[in-house]
């Protein structure tokens, strides 16, 4: 047997036991759920071939139906949230601050503490009476009402709209001042030529920001509906299933959103990944966009995003992957409910398999589950064609 | 590198080799400090697992009813083992050929496990061993038949009641009496109810509940059960067909709605999530936080357990004006024994013994009462359960109900809770005409959550009715009749 042979079979023998387990554990169960999903088959029967069955079932089941829109909805809001915060939490990290290595730990502990125990930290945390969360959102709740009291305390006197009214640009006014002071942030921001016009029209943009807003909430005219804003004084988190803004057609559910929100608990791990690719920038290229006069947001836009931008295709995929898998968390935590507004497909799968005893349905139900996997995966990967930079091509 | 891979591969081969040689445990290995009383019949017993599903001072009464048979004869020893999603475990040990010597189930599961051949029908044997199905209460034994065949026999069976905090009715006596209310007593109909929980109402400044007199999702496990009450059916028992928006079942879910908007769900929300656990001095009712609930015959046992010095009450659930009653819905754990055990006929001495002997050690120390007919006289003489004669007549009180078995049964059930919670949660304001006050907005409210109701329980009947023809359809063309 001559060098090369005996490598590869000596490379074999390595793989061999991984091997086996991958054919028996996952590639088996694979093919056997496939199978089964032209059956039915309750687990003490045999298998009995019904052919498409299932999945015309699967077609006019109102449940799945919500299961998959739980599912889409979860995905729709909690990836692109995932991404965003994971990318600034890279950008934050990669900065020179002190203590950095420290930060790093602390943000991706939170990946390292198992499912069940973060569900059930997090129940505590939503919890409406008790909970952390409603306690900081109370305070929170009540400094705006002071905040916007006092604007229209100051204003009432006075008439016109409220734009016009003197108190109310007075309050303004810090918020404006304040992006002018920054002066370093906002030099950095905007260089070059008319920067002191662009830094002008952001102070000015900010202060009417903070106009609208404290006239939208006190006035009632929100963009909230008034029953919405009264929800968010001491919400119900998990147990809440009515839609949030209760005006948004396919807005996620109170109790989806406290899993979206969840969900960001996690970001640390992506933001590791990230990290990792934005070290790997080229300071060249930083240096050369300097010379040129470039911004921090010119610098960002045409410098780091497509140089990073294969890890923000491979977490995107790796997050649609994990999204639609979503199990213990809802588990735990809400069991399906409120009314099935936290069911998502994969514990539609587990009901039917286990509590229902319909292992073929749910293996159909898994099918189709998997084909919208990799129909998303390849969206992804035809969508980035255009966006994402190979430096090796 | 060489030397390393030698040295990986003498490593794997001793730990193949530790684990050929080390001895499985089993169930005949002898525990002296355990089993020091058996150690001379030891070896000339035959050792049966029982797996069941009890923890806490449940799981005691169960070791102990097990020592007990262990005590009483020298042929065979029961190993007790607690087993949690014992249901769960049992089937997968069916499939994998290896079951238990006795089982510990749910009546949910009598069907399932029957229909797929995991479990032994026991008619046969009953009859050999004179156990008649009048020795049972009917409906506790109904729950446990398959295609008019018995396949397990009940444990600890269920019935419940409404629990009413005597303290409370006499802290509010005077309100009581000035509203027309006996303060001495429960409710007796479904209109009382809501008039003693209105008078029986404290609530803080802010206007959230401090203490609710009745609350229909508390404890929340029996959701589905209230259509009963006022006279509904969920599945027809002549026809077998689902009846989930019969309009009794209707009328019930428009009632407890009733409570979400007259106190508000967000309050009664963030009120309810202020609740400690079921088994905890912080449990709604033990607390003090709910006036009146529906709960089970166990429950006077975890009042005694973290509050034994409460003064409560037990009386039947109340109906509405009209529906014949003392009614209960009954429940039941059952035993049975599982097709192709290495033990069967040791197995069923066990099983006969619980029922013959073994259940009144067993419903006694957990506080419950028996599937019987005629439970032996001595057996209420101390009970720990100061309520079990109410429970036991409830149990045997011909108004009494089971949800009969079908093969939807369980995804039926959690199908007519979620509409429960829908209509717990539907936004009933938002479906009214702008502009209504008083009585006339009270009444078009009435009349909104009634159509809501019966189109969300009609769509549920639809769906499951749909769902159990095509499985009936297909069980009956593989040579099975329905149920």
């Amino acid at each position: 047997m001559n060098a090369p042979w005996r490598a590869g079979l000596k490379g074999c023998a390595f793989i061999l036991p991984w091997l086996i387990a991958l054919c028996v554990f996952i590639g088996y169960p694979f093919l056997a759920g496939f199978f089964f999903s032209f059956c039915e088959y309750q687990p003490l029967k045999a298998p009995a071939w019904i052919g498409l069955e299932n999945y015309g079932e699967l077609a006019g089941d109102a449940r799945f139906h919500r299961s998959l829109g739980v599912t889409l909805v979860y995905a729709a809001v909690a990836i692109p949230l995932g991404v965003v915060l994971a990318m600034t939490l890279a950008m934050f990290l990669n900065a020179r601050v002190r203590g950095q290595p420290f930060y790093r730990v602390i943000f991706y502990i939170p990946h390292l503490v198992p499912t069940v125990v973060v569900a059930i930290l997090w129940l505590w945390i939503f919890n409406p009476k008790y909970g952390l969360l409603n306690i900081v959102l109370a305070q929170l709740v009540r400094a705006v009402e002071w905040w916007t009291g006092l604007f229209f305390d100051l204003a009432a006197a006075r008439e016109g709209p409220a734009f016009a009214r003197g108190p109310a640009v007075l309050l303004a006014l810090p918020a404006a001042l304040g992006l002018l002071v920054l002066g370093p942030a906002g030099r950095r921001l905007w260089r070059g030529r008319a920067a002191g016009l662009r830094r002008f029209l952001a102070a000015a943009a900010v202060a009417g920001i903070v106009l609208a807003a404290a006239a939208a909430i006190d006035a009632g005219a929100t963009w909230l509906a008034p029953d919405d804003v009264k929800r968010l004084r001491e919400p119900s988190w998990l147990s809440d299933g009515n839609p949030m803004p209760s005006f948004v057609p396919l807005a996620p559910p109170m109790a989806l959103w406290a899993l979206i929100v969840m969900s960001t608990w996690g970001v640390g791990q992506m933001a590791v990944i990230y990290l990792a690719k934005l070290q790997d920038v080229p300071a060249e290229l930083y240096e050369a966009a300097d010379i040129d006069g470039a911004g921090w947001l010119q610098k960002t836009r045409r410098i780091t995003l497509p140089m990073i931008s294969p890890v923000i295709l491979f977490n995107v995929v790796m997050a649609i992957i994990g999204t639609f898998q979503i199990f213990a968390e809802p588990y735990i935590m809400t069991q399906g409910g409120p009314e099935d507004k936290t069911r998502f497909v994969a514990m539609f799968i587990y009901d039917n398999a286990f509590q229902y005893q319909r292992a073929g349905y749910a293996s159909a139900v898994a099918w189709v589950l998997f084909l919208l996997i990799v129909a998303m995966t390849l969206l992804a990967f035809r969508l980035s064609r255009r966006h994402v930079y190979y430096e090796g091509r | 590198m060489r030397a390393v891979h030698w040295g990986l591969v003498a490593l794997a081969a001793a730990v193949a080799l530790v684990a050929w040689f080390e001895p499985r445990p089993a169930l005949e290995d002898f525990d002296p400090a355990r089993h020091a009383a058996f150690k001379d019949t030891w070896n000339k017993r035959v050792h049966l697992a029982y797996w069941e599903k009890w923890g806490s001072f449940e799981a005691e009464a169960c070791q102990k009813m097990c020592d007990a048979f262990n005590e009483g004869q020298q042929e065979i020893f029961v190993h007790y083992i607690r087993t949690s999603q014992v249901d769960r475990k049992s089937m997968l040990a069916a499939i994998g050929r290896s079951p238990p010597d006795v089982a510990g189930l749910w009546n949910f599961n009598v069907i399932p496990f029957a229909e797929g051949g995991a479990l032994e029908p026991l008619d046969g044997l009953m009859a050999r061993s004179g156990l008649t199905r009048d020795y049972y209460i009917d409906n506790y034994l109904k729950l446990c038949e398959y295609e008019g065949r018995i396949y397990a026999l009940p444990t600890a069976p269920m019935s419940m009641a409404l629990f009413w905090n005597k303290e409370h009715f006499r802290r509010r006596a005077a309100d009581l009496l000035a509203a027309g209310l006996d303060p001495a007593r429960p409710p007796r109909t479904i209109e009382e109810l809501d008039r003693y929980a209105e008078v029986l109402n404290e609530f803080q400044a802010d206007g959230s509940p401090r203490i609710m007199g009745y609350l229909p999702t508390e404890p929340g496990w029996y959701n589905h059960s209230y259509g009963f009450f006022f006279g509904g059916r969920l599945v027809d028992e002549r026809t077998g067909r689902l009846t989930a928006d019969d309009p009794a079942n209707v009328r019930a879910f428009a009632w407890a709605k009733k409570y979400a908007e007259r106190y508000g769900r967000e309050k009664l929300l963030q009120f309810r999530s202020g609740f400690g656990t079921f088994d905890s001095p912080y449990n709604a009712f033990i607390e003090g936080r709910v006036s009146m609930e529906m709960q089970g015959v166990w429950f006077p046992m975890f009042i005694r357990r973290h509050r034994p010095q409460m003064e409560y009450g037990v009386a039947p659930f109340p109906c509405a004006e009209g529906v014949p009653g003392p009614r209960s819905l009954l429940e039941a754990d059952v035993i049975g024994l599982p097709r192709g055990c290495p033990h069967p006929e040791e197995a069923w001495k066990f099983i006969l013994w619980t029922q013959r002997e073994g259940l009144a050690i067993l419903c006694r120390l957990q506080g419950k009462h028996l599937p019987f007919r005629r439970p032996p006289p001595w057996f209420h003489e101390g009970h720990p359960n100061p309520q079990i004669e109410i429970f036991e007549q409830l149990a045997m009180a011909p108004e009494s109900f089971i949800i009969p078995a079908t093969r939807v049964q369980l995804e039926y059930r959690d199908m007519v809770i979620r509409a429960f919670e829908h209509m717990w949660n539907w936004p009933v304001e938002r479906h009214l005409p702008g502009g209504l006050k008083g009585r006339e907005r009270e009444r078009a409210a009435e009349e909104a959550c009634l159509r809501e109701a019966a189109e969300e329980l009609g769509r549920v009947r639809e769906s499951m009715q749909s769902q159990l023809d095509a499985v009936d359809r297909r069980a009956a063309a593989a040579g099975r009749a329905a149920p």
